[in-house]
C-alpha cells in the first residue's frame, strides 16, 4: 500500500512539474480551437426577407455550425486546418462541389513558413483578408451579417508573402486563384491581392486591402477598428467593388460603422449601421437591384457567460425602392424589413 | 497526503506574487551573497539578462538595470490548450556588496482571440494590469492567469539565481559511452 502511495505521489509530482515548465513555452504542440453556434430567428414579415448571410431560418431554432480549427507550429513551419459542419459552415460559406455536393468542410487549409522574423510565406486555401466580418460567429459582434460581408469574398486560395516592417506596419502581397470561394481555379492563378496594415496608435489598427482579377473583378476595402477607451470600440468597413468585364458590369459601394460599448464586464451593446449601394449594370448582388441602395441598422448585445455568448439582436433594413426585394407578411412588395435573432455561441 | 500537498503547491503559484506599497503585483526577493562584490553580482545579472535576450535599460541607481519582456498565458488542457493571452512585465535587478535584489512587476495582460486564419492574436487596445483582472474577468478566468504569472516569476527567479551562483555557466562534459566492437 505504501509503495502504491509513493508511486502515486511521484506520478502527481511529475505531472505538475511538467505542467509548470509549460508556462514559458511559445508554441503548444497542437492546438484545437473552434465554436458551436445555434440561433432562433423571427422575421416580422413571417418569412425570410434578408439576403445577407446566415441566420436564415424563419421561426425556427436552427443550427449554425460546429467549427474545428487545428494548428501546429514547429520552429518556423506551421499549418492550419479548419473544418466546419452545419449550414453556416457548409453551403452558406464554402463550395458544395461534385455530384454528391461534397463540401469537403474546409474553411482554412494552408501551410506557412517564417523565412525570417519579418517575412512569412503562406500557401493554400485561406479565409479572405478582405472585410470586417468573418464566417466564424466568434469573430463577429453581430450575429447577422452585413451586405458588404455577404457580397465580398469568403476565401481566397493562393500564395501570399507578408513582411512586417515593425509591429505597427506590415505589407502583404499575393497571387490568388481567378475566382473567389472555390477550392480550385477556373483556369488561372491571376488575381492579385495586397494588404497594408498600419497601427498608428495603441488600440487602432487599419487595413487597406485590394483584390483584383480578370475574372473576379476588383475590390478596394478599408477595415479599421479603434479601442478608444476600455469600454468603447469603434469599427469601420468601407468597400468598392467593380465586376469583371467577363461577368458583366456594375458592382457595389458601401460603408458600415460598428460602435460598441461595454456596459459591464459581461455585457456589451453594439450597433451596426450600414449603407450599401449597388451600381447600375448587369451584375446582381445579394441586396437591392442594380442602381439602388439599402440602409441597415442592427442593434446587438453580447452577454457573456464564460465561453458562452448570448447574442440578442434586432435588425431593421430599409431599401431605396419598393421593388428591391422585401415583401410583407401578405407577400406585397415593401421597402422595409425587420427581424429578431437570439443566438448562442460557444467558443473553445 | 503527499498528493494533496503537491496539488495545493501547484495551484498556489499565484500566491508567490505580492502587492507592493502601491498595490501593484510584484515578485520581490532580496538575496544574500556573502563575499561577492556589487560589481561581480552586477556582471552575473547582466549576463543573465543578455542570455535571455532581454531589452535592457540602465537605471539611474548604481549597479541596477531593468529589463522588459513578455510571456504567454495558456488556457484549456490537452488538445484544446492554446494561447489565451500574453503578459508584459518589467524586471528590476540591483546589486550591492554581499547581496542583490530583483523585482518582477508591471504585469499587464493582453487577451488573445482567434483571427480569421485560425491564429491566436492579441486583441488591439486591451491591456489589463494583473491587479485589475477581476474588473474585466471572472475569478475562474483570472485565477489561471495569476497562477501562470506566479509560475513564470518563480521560474525567472530560479533562473536568475542559477546565474548569480554561476551554476548555469558550468558546462558539464558528458562522457560518451562507446562500445568496442572489434574485440569480442
Amino acid at each position: 500500500m505504501k509503495k502504491k502511495l509513493l508511486l502515486l505521489s511521484f506520478f502527481v509530482a511529475t505531472v505538475f512539474a511538467a505542467s509548470a515548465q509549460d508556462t514559458t513555452k511559445t508554441d503548444p504542440p497542437l492546438t484545437l480551437s473552434g465554436s458551436v453556434d445555434t440561433y432562433y430567428k423571427y422575421d416580422f414579415s413571417k418569412h425570410n426577407n434578408f439576403p445577407t448571410s446566415f441566420a436564415s431560418d424563419q421561426n425556427s431554432v436552427s443550427i449554425g455550425m460546429i467549427d474545428l480549427a487545428l494548428k501546429k507550429k514547429v520552429g518556423k513551419a506551421a499549418f492550419v486546418g479548419e473544418l466546419s459542419f452545419g449550414p453556416r459552415g457548409q453551403e452558406q460559406s464554402i463550395p458544395n462541389e461534385g455530384a454528391d455536393k461534397n463540401s469537403y468542410h474546409i474553411q482554412n487549409l494552408y501551410v506557412s513558413y517564417d523565412v525570417t522574423d519579418q517575412l512569412n510565406l503562406t500557401a493554400g486555401y485561406m479565409a479572405t483578408f478582405m472585410g470586417y466580418e468573418v464566417i466564424s460567429p466568434v469573430g463577429n459582434f453581430n450575429y447577422s451579417t452585413s451586405y458588404l460581408f455577404t457580397n465580398g469574398p469568403f476565401q481566397n486560395p493562393g500564395f501570399k508573402a507578408t513582411y512586417s516592417f515593425s509591429s505597427k506596419v506590415s505589407l502583404m502581397a499575393g497571387i490568388f486563384n481567378d475566382s473567389w470561394n472555390y477550392y480550385q481555379s477556373v483556369s488561372k492563378v491571376n488575381t492579385f491581392g495586397a494588404q497594408l496594415m498600419v497601427a498608428p496608435v495603441t488600440g487602432w489598427t487599419a487595413y487597406l486591402n485590394v483584390l483584383s482579377g480578370k475574372l473576379s473583378g476588383t475590390e478596394f476595402d478599408l477595415t479599421t477598428s479603434y479601442q478608444i477607451t476600455d469600454a468603447f470600440k469603434l469599427g469601420l468597413n468601407a468597400a468598392d467593388f467593380t465586376a469583371a468585364d467577363a461577368v458583366g458590369d456594375g458592382g457595389f459601394t458601401g460603408v458600415a460603422l460598428y460602435p460598441q460599448f461595454a456596459v459591464s464586464k459581461d455585457v456589451t451593446l453594439g450597433l451596426r449601421g450600414e449603407y450599401f449601394k449597388t451600381k447600375t449594370g448587369s451584375y446582381l448582388t445579394y441586396g437591392p437591384a442594380p442602381g439602388s441602395s439599402v440602409t441597415a441598422l442592427t442593434f446587438t448585445a453580447n452577454i457573456k457567460g464564460g465561453p458562452l455568448t448570448f447574442i440578442p439582436e434586432v435588425r431593421f433594413d430599409n431599401n431605396k425602392n419598393v421593388t428591391d426585394g422585401f415583401t410583407n407578411s401578405k407577400g406585397v412588395a415593401t421597402k422595409s424589413a425587420s427581424q429578431f435573432v437570439l443566438a448562442a455561441v460557444y467558443a473553445f | 497526503m503527499v498528493c494533496l500537498l503537491l496539488l495545493q503547491a501547484a495551484w498556489a503559484q499565484k500566491d508567490s506574487l505580492q502587492f507592493d506599497e502601491s498595490n501593484i503585483y510584484v515578485y520581490y526577493h532580496v538575496v544574500d551573497k556573502p563575499g561577492l562584490s556589487a560589481d561581480t553580482l552586477f556582471k552575473r545579472a547582466w549576463y543573465f539578462a543578455k542570455a535571455a535576450d532581454y531589452m535592457i535599460k540602465i537605471e539611474a541607481l548604481p549597479n541596477a538595470f531593468t529589463t522588459t519582456g513578455k510571456f504567454l498565458i495558456y488556457s484549456g488542457v490537452s488538445v484544446v490548450k492554446k494561447e489565451s493571452g500574453e503578459v508584459n512585465y518589467t524586471l528590476l535587478i540591483e546589486t550591492k556588496d554581499n547581496k542583490y535584489r530583483y523585482k518582477l512587476g508591471g504585469f499587464v495582460f493582453t487577451p488573445y482571440k482567434r483571427d480569421r486564419f485560425g491564429n491566436m492574436v492579441a486583441v488591439p487596445g486591451i491591456k489589463v494590469p494583473l491587479e485589475k483582472l477581476l474588473s474585466k474577468y471572472s475569478l475562474k478566468e483570472a485565477n489561471p492567469i495569476l497562477d501562470q504569472a506566479g509560475g513564470f516569476a518563480i521560474a525567472t527567479g530560479n533562473k536568475l539565481s542559477s546565474f548569480m551562483e554561476r551554476t548555469s555557466s558550468v558546462i558539464k562534459i558528458q562522457t560518451v559511452k562507446k562500445v568496442a566492437t572489434d574485440r569480442w
